[in-house]
């Protein structure tokens, strides 16, 4: 069964179809919500919010796109709504500045307590969230730009644009905690 | 040469994207399915308006068909007692004017009465 049928199904009544979608992106639609949202306690309360508003939205749910998509962005639109988060404006390159610098002050110090998803989950908390929620969303699940652009709203050429200068930063700030060689960046 | 070392690159940071990929918890999908099913419960199901028309025809013909049946028995009683004749008299019509407009007045009524109800809901 495919995902428009079971959203067919949950249209026509049967309500516990919808648990399908439920079990199937809540893991995706929580990191995207903790990326934005900075803790889990709020993340999981913007996760339940969000599949509440899908399911009562449902109607509205055109099957050209993605269903995740579809749901992504509503739980990215509540998680800023929820957080009060400017994603994409007032990002200076001086903000960026800092926050390499942050990341070689400290992470060299705690690199050898640490292990490499420590390192990684330090490092994206530390880049700008709008930066780290594009590394999330395009590697974690693999959606093309086009996908995050519906999700995020913004147009393809800036994700494009972001996501490179999202890498980098990424890959500099590893650099400041492995070896190149150690990564495999040699 | 360098396409190889950025395929490479992009597959580590893949890797190490998907090792942080958060893991909801446990209770998190009963939360969810319970507040779906609490606002289902406690919004009012749209109920499709009763179809009217079939109604009105079968009121109809329940209440004028009476009236036909008890003036044809009053027609017959009054020509097998009276004869042929005592069927146009006033005294014949009278009754029969009556007994029409009693149906009619019951049957105005009713549709009153079912007007108000549907005004109502």
């Amino acid at each position: 069964m495919n995902e428009n049928q079971r959203v067919q199904q949950v249209l026509s009544g049967n309500t516990s179809a919808f648990a399908y979608f439920v079990e199937t992106y809540q893991d995706m639609a929580i990191t995207i919500a903790h990326r934005i949202c900075g803790n889990m306690q709020d993340a999981e309360d913007v996760v339940q919010e969000s599949y509440v508003k899908a399911y009562q939205n449902l109607h509205t749910f055109r099957s050209e796109s993605k269903f995740s998509t579809w749901l992504y962005r509503i739980v990215y639109n509540t998680a800023i709504t929820h957080s009060k988060t400017r994603m994409w404006m007032g990002m200076q390159e001086t903000e960026i500045e800092h926050a390499y610098d942050r990341g070689e002050n400290t992470l060299e110090i705690n690199l050898e307590e640490m292990d490499r998803k420590e390192v990684v989950s330090d490092i994206l908390q530390r880049m700008p969230k709008g930066d780290a929620l594009l590394l999330t969303l395009y590697y974690m699940e693999d959606n093309p730009v086009k996908e995050i652009a519906k999700i995020t709203g913004l147009n393809e050429p800036n994700v494009k644009v972001k996501l490179f200068r999202a890498r980098k930063m990424f890959k500099d700030q590893l650099a400041a905690c492995y070896r190149m060689e150690d990564v495999g960046f040699g | 040469m360098k396409e190889n070392k950025i395929e490479q690159e992009e597959m580590i940071i893949r890797q190490m994207m998907q090792s942080e990929m958060k893991k909801a918890p446990e209770n998190l999908k009963f939360r969810i399915m319970h507040q779906i099913e609490t606002r289902k419960a406690l919004t009012p199901q749209k109920t499709k308006p009763k179809k009217v028309s079939g109604n009105v025809v079968r009121e109809m013909g329940a209440i004028f068909g009476t009236m036909y049946a008890v003036l044809a028995a009053m027609v017959i009683g009054a020509y097998l007692l009276q004869g042929e004749d005592f069927l146009l008299t006033p005294q014949f019509i009278g009754p029969v004017v009556l007994v029409a407009s009693v149906f009619s007045l019951f049957w105005l009524m009713t549709r009153l009465e079912a007007k108000l109800k549907a005004r109502k809901k």
